[in-house]
């Protein structure tokens, strides 16, 4: 006991002595890295012994897993603290600090199921949801009220039904969403197969997907384009911003996209100010809805030094935090992972979707939570743009999807 | 100077072949845990049974073909005009690079919005011209969207192969033209027999770094599609084997199979250029 007190009081002092410096690498999406900076100013000074650096990064999620693949292989024991996808952590755990023990000390009791769920590998908790992400339907208000519909489709077909009314006497668009091949057909894909009963693997992990709803799902996808004609032709070409600039130039009557675009929609030069409504995505012909849970959690580098270690869980419980969260959600426009902030006034305030919709958030399924889930989500988006382009019928997608995840995945 | 030479070159080119090469006969990945064990050259032989390795080498010779064809052409056309004798002939050579000196990455971002269904103003174009349906996306169609990333590839490098070319059309002698016109050579004979055979040394070096480069073509194709709609090439399949499986499974050794591939192949067309152009090297 004695001994461990004494190592205890040297490290105390050896850490009043010198101070910790620690890396940590974010993204500037919008005005997040700007909100970052005013964040750490705030952490300094609680902890003035912390001094912490940004590593600015790509935009693309894609570049970002590029970039961290080639830390871990080097070893590198910097960056410290790590923003990671929520769809990385099986992939990248044996390089993450075990925060399992941490549990309490984060008090992730405190945070929403899913955020946690996705961050939960084989019963080892790798990281901490930092700010949660799900899929929405943004509609124009103004265009739904005009002609006489008083309220947001519930159903994937009033959807096509008031989508096809609308834009032909508007002339615009009906419905844009992500249909390009990258991780966001994906999440669009996964909704779809989701609200109409289907699902890419089973409880245990068993490849499921060959099933009537899924082709289904993947039909209706195609029909939206070649059928209904409510999605133009090149929404195989769109990722969000695409799909963000076409519906706030006020050139589609719908859109599926994240959180992030209710602020860009509602700013100033924005034409369609105002003019917006969010609601949670339709349901698929069985009475399911479904949203493709996003976000970026934060965790930490095992290679880093046990000094750093520490200094990185203060700043990760800092940042998590109820305040923090808060602050984070009403200055960048990024969901809480905290339930209890969603009670907050000053949320509702300054994001009444967030409020309204929390039962979109706490709902959110994670994609397939597989240590090889960038093989997995490359098959899906190969054949599901394939079957987009008209380069296969969906039937044969769907088979030749679960024929090479049963191979992926050694079934 | 010649040691120091070799030691730099063998650190920054010699080693990481060899290490891709050594890579390559080796089962492995970098996930902790993977075994690494000695495959021989079953890699290479997994490359011919993998429909999609085939598919993106297709990809790669197609677009190394057409577009180095394409450039090769417009090159020669263009280097011949902005020799001729003209006022602001220097402002038009320097601005003629411009294309050339802007980084890919940028300029395709660029190209991948101009061809943008929705505002791009080149399918604005091409639906004038009639080539596409009015609404097309051009770059998520299968067979447009290769030709788009063509496209792409022949506006930025044709400057430099026609630079390179200008450089092999002044060390031609004026008097030699001379001499043909005393001869009674029309504008087409002097070029068939004066000029084309006194650039085509010029030419083959050309080719030689064009090909090259096109045989290893990434950033394009990966900002414009992403691999989507038969565009994928080698390069962009050697990413995703070596990126998005690096630690997913035992793919590096595989991936380091492909990167050899395409060594090799840029090797073969490298010899069979000098061989066949009797260019000397040294």
């Amino acid at each position: 006991m004695k001994k461990y007190f004494v190592l205890l009081l040297a490290v105390l002092l050896v850490g009043g002595l010198f101070a910790v410096k620690i890396t940590m690498t974010s993204g500037g999406v919008g005005k997040e890295l700007e909100v970052l900076k005013k964040q750490l100013e705030m952490f300094h000074q609680q902890y003035p012994d912390i001094e912490v650096e940004i590593i600015p990064m790509p935009d693309s999620s894609t570049e970002r897993h590029d970039l961290y693949v080639t830390y871990f292989a080097a070893g590198e024991t910097d960056p410290d603290v790590l923003m990671l996808d929520v769809i990385w952590p099986a992939e990248f755990a044996p390089f993450l600090e075990d925060l399992t023990a941490d549990k309490d000390y984060f008090e992730l009791g405190e945070f929403l199921p899913g955020t946690v769920m996705s961050v939960t590998v084989n019963g080892r908790i790798v990281a901490v949801p930092w700010f949660t992400d799900a899929g929405l339907l943004y509609y124009r208000k103004d265009l739904l009220e005009k002609y006489g519909y008083d309220h947001a489709p519930r159903t994937w077909d009033e959807l096509v039904e008031m989508a096809k009314k609308i834009s032909q006497a508007e002339g615009i668009h009906g419905f844009v969403w992500q249909g390009a091949r990258y991780e966001g057909l994906v999440c669009d894909f996964l909704e779809y197969l989701w609200s109409f009963g289907g699902d890419v693997l089973d409880e245990s992990g068993k490849v499921v997907i060959d099933s009537p709803e899924a082709v289904a799902a993947l039909q209706f996808m195609v029909d939206l384009i070649y059928k209904h004609k409510v999605t133009p032709e090149g929404v195989t070409t769109y990722m969000e911003e695409d799909a963000r600039r076409i519906f706030q130039n006020g050139e589609a009557v719908f859109m599926r996209n994240w959180p992030y675009a209710w602020s860009l929609v509602n700013s100033d030069e924005s034409p369609i100010k105002g003019k917006v409504g969010v609601a949670p995505l339709p349901m698929g012909p069985g009475g399911r809805r479904a949203a493709t849970l996003g976000g970026w959690v934060l965790g930490i580098n095992k290679f880093s030094s046990p000094e750093e270690k520490e200094a990185a869980k203060k700043l990760i419980k800092f940042l998590t935090s109820y305040d923090q969260q808060l602050y984070k959600a009403i200055n960048a426009g990024q969901n809480p992972t905290r339930k209890a902030v969603y009670k907050d006034p000053k949320l509702k305030e300054a994001a009444p979707f967030m409020v309204e919709l929390l039962g979109v958030f706490i709902n959110a399924l994670p994609r397939p939570r597989v240590a090889n889930y960038t093989e997995v989500s490359d098959v899906i988006q190969r054949y599901v743009h394939a079957a987009l382009t008209r380069q296969t019928t969906p039937e044969d997608a769907i088979k030749n999807i679960a024929k090479e995840l049963k191979f992926l995945l050694g079934q | 100077m010649i040691l120091p030479t070799i030691l730099v070159i063998s650190v920054v080119a010699f080693f990481p072949l060899f290490k891709t090469f050594y890579d390559s006969f080796y089962s492995f990945g970098l996930r902790p845990g993977i075994e690494r064990r000695f495959v021989g050259l079953q890699n290479y032989f997994r490359l011919f049974e993998d429909t999609r390795f085939i598919m993106a080498l297709k990809n790669t010779v197609f677009f190394t073909v057409i577009s180095v064809s394409l450039e090769t052409v417009l090159g020669v056309l263009i280097a011949i005009v902005v020799h001729q004798r003209f006022a602001l002939r220097g402002v038009v050579r320097a601005a003629m690079l411009v294309p050339w000196a802007i980084p890919t990455a940028i300029s395709s971002q660029m190209w991948r919005w101009m061809f943008h269904d929705q505002f791009g103003i080149m399918s604005r174009l091409w639906e004038k011209l009639g080539i596409i349906e009015p609404g097309t996306p051009i770059l998520g169609t299968p067979g447009l969207a290769m030709w788009a990333i063509i496209f792409v590839d022949v506006w930025k490098t044709t400057p430099f192969m026609a630079l390179l070319i200008l450089a092999g059309l002044q060390v031609i002698p004026e008097d030699i033209y001379e001499a043909a016109r005393i001869d009674g050579a029309n504008t087409i004979q002097r070029f068939f027999r004066i000029t084309l055979p006194l650039i085509t040394p010029t030419i083959g070096v050309a080719l030689i770094f064009r090909t090259l480069d096109a045989l290893r073509v990434f950033d394009v194709v990966y900002i414009m599609t992403r691999g989507a709609v038969n565009t994928e090439t080698l390069a962009v399949y050697n990413r995703h084997v070596l990126m998005d499986r690096a630690f997913t499974g035992a793919w590096f050794g595989y991936g380091s199979a492909i990167s050899v591939f395409i060594f090799v192949l840029i090797s073969i067309f490298a010899i069979l250029y000098i061989k066949s152009l009797r260019l000397k090297l040294d």
